[in-house]
């Protein structure tokens, strides 16, 4: 076909023709094979611009997107400073006049102020966060005896009551049948002796055997501790999923736990961790 | 403070089926659904860079299914992004033969009343094909088929956009690019092939 020939069905394509141009290229398509083949090319051509508009509009939205979470993030620690330094020096009783050249005066101390304490929080902040320093805020131990099975006469739970780590690890390493409980409870005694790689495996052994078994037993409480051995062993990347599906998930039964916790520092461990 | 709209799942169909605030409602999508599909997609081994891709895939497809008329309510927006994310993740996780435990976990984790997405995302790899073509065209040729074919402009409204004397020049410089797409795309015979039965 000439290009004149295909202009022609660029304009049947872009609906520009009118009457009898229109039925005479219909016709056209119908029965001549080349031409038929260069419509559907044209066809194809025009979606993948469609296609690509639509890829870039989404992509778009999404940069927006990420901008709006980095200033939620900033805005959240700001706001809290300025609301401190507003309250300290905005006078309560002048006339409108005066009050809009006070506020202005004010308002640059306030932002001068603001502006210090905020670099001086950011710096400190980006010093002092760390996954350890996460790991020591948010590790707590956990209590078997108000939780689960007290008073049973199980020696690993028995030696957990007890505080008696390395009996638990033994115990739990001799049993004649490995349950979800010991390993738990193991993963739990190698956090307290600080032997991360082996809490991290007990408590991944655990949800393994959940999705093959399709049971929940400790699931929840291996997936926090997972998350905390892996803050303790310095790695918030591997822990950050977890803890994101978790403070997602309102029936968790560390939900409240987590959402308590701070996501900034969280990702800011995580920033350094991968800097 | 910038105005943020919300809708229900049928006002979103809406917004998206008629196209007329297309962006608004993309923009809800990402505000509504991204972080819960994201942090799913990070769950299973994904990066941050991994999971925001994944999500927008998933927001194309979603769009486009939306567009030809083929979503039923019959699940609703929530369930089937994440059902097309998760997909969409499986096959890549599949692609980068990362298999092994993760997978076998992320299977038996799907629920059953999860909605059957695959004819949505079929044809995923193809379309990022047809669109590193249009990405192939060069800047001013890219800019005159989007304005004209996605943004819907007349040949006067694109003469504001763009450097152009007059109407004619701009049919004629269209012409020639959409003529050079087609090229490209008869140079690539696997992605015209494959595209021939997706695009109808």
């Amino acid at each position: 076909m000439t290009p004149e020939q295909k202009n022609v069905l660029i304009d049947h394509l872009d609906e520009t023709l009118r009457g009898k141009a229109t039925a005479s290229l219909e016709e056209i398509i119908g029965n001549d094979p080349e031409a038929e083949k260069e419509w559907n090319y044209l066809r194809l051509a025009v979606g993948a611009v469609k296609e690509a508009g639509l890829y870039q509009e989404v992509s778009a939205a999404r940069t927006a997107w990420k901008a709006e979470l980095g200033i939620a993030a900033n805005a959240a620690t700001t706001n809290a400073a300025a609301s401190t330094a507003a309250t300290h020096t905005i006078p309560q009783h002048t006339t409108t006049t005066a009050k809009v050249r006070t506020l202005s005066r004010y308002g640059l101390r306030a932002a001068a102020i603001i502006l210090i304490i905020t670099a001086s929080a950011a710096i400190y902040k980006y010093l002092s966060v760390s996954s350890g320093s996460l790991y020591d805020r948010y590790y707590s131990g956990y209590n078997l005896s108000t939780t689960r099975g007290a008073g049973d006469s199980d020696p690993v739970m028995e030696a957990y009551n007890a505080k008696d780590w390395t009996a638990v690890r033994q115990l739990a390493a001799t049993a004649k049948t490995r349950t979800n409980q010991t390993d738990f409870l193991a993963g739990m005694a190698c956090l307290e002796q600080k032997q991360y790689d082996e809490a991290i495996s007990h408590f991944e052994q655990i949800i393994a055997v959940n999705t093959h078994a399709g049971s929940d037993l400790y699931q929840d409480e291996a997936e926090y501790y997972l998350a905390i051995s892996w803050l303790a062993h310095r790695n918030v990347n591997e822990a950050m999923p977890i803890l994101e599906k978790i403070r997602a998930d309102q029936h968790h039964k560390f939900h409240e736990k987590v959402e308590k916790m701070s996501f900034f520092d969280l990702r800011l461990a995580q920033y350094k961790e991968n800097k | 403070m910038k105005a943020e709209v919300t809708y229900t799942d049928a006002e979103l169909i809406e917004a998206i089926s008629d196209g007329t605030d297309l962006n608004r409602a993309i923009q809800f999508i990402y505000r509504q659904h991204a972080e819960a599909t994201s942090s799913f997609i990070r769950h299973y081994g994904g990066s941050e860079q991994d999971a925001d891709d994944i999500f927008q895939d998933a927001v194309v497809a979603f769009i486009d299914v939306v567009k030809k008329g083929k979503f039923r309510m019959e699940s609703n927006v929530r369930t089937f992004l994440a059902s097309i994310a998760k997909n969409c993740w499986f096959n890549e996780l599949k692609k980068r033969e990362r298999a092994g435990h993760r997978n076998k976990q992320f299977e038996m984790n799907r629920p059953q009343d999860e909605p059957d997405v695959a004819e949505h995302i079929n044809d995923l790899e193809q379309k990022k094909q047809l669109r590193d073509l249009v990405e192939g065209l060069g800047e001013s040729c890219r800019k005159i088929l989007l304005l004209f074919y996605y943004e819907n402009m007349t040949m006067r409204e694109i003469l504001y956009h763009l450097p152009y004397e007059n109407e004619q020049v701009v049919r004629n410089k269209k012409y020639k690019c959409l003529q050079q797409l087609t090229g490209l795309i008869k140079d690539n015979p696997a992605v015209a092939r494959q595209m021939q039965e997706i695009i109808k």
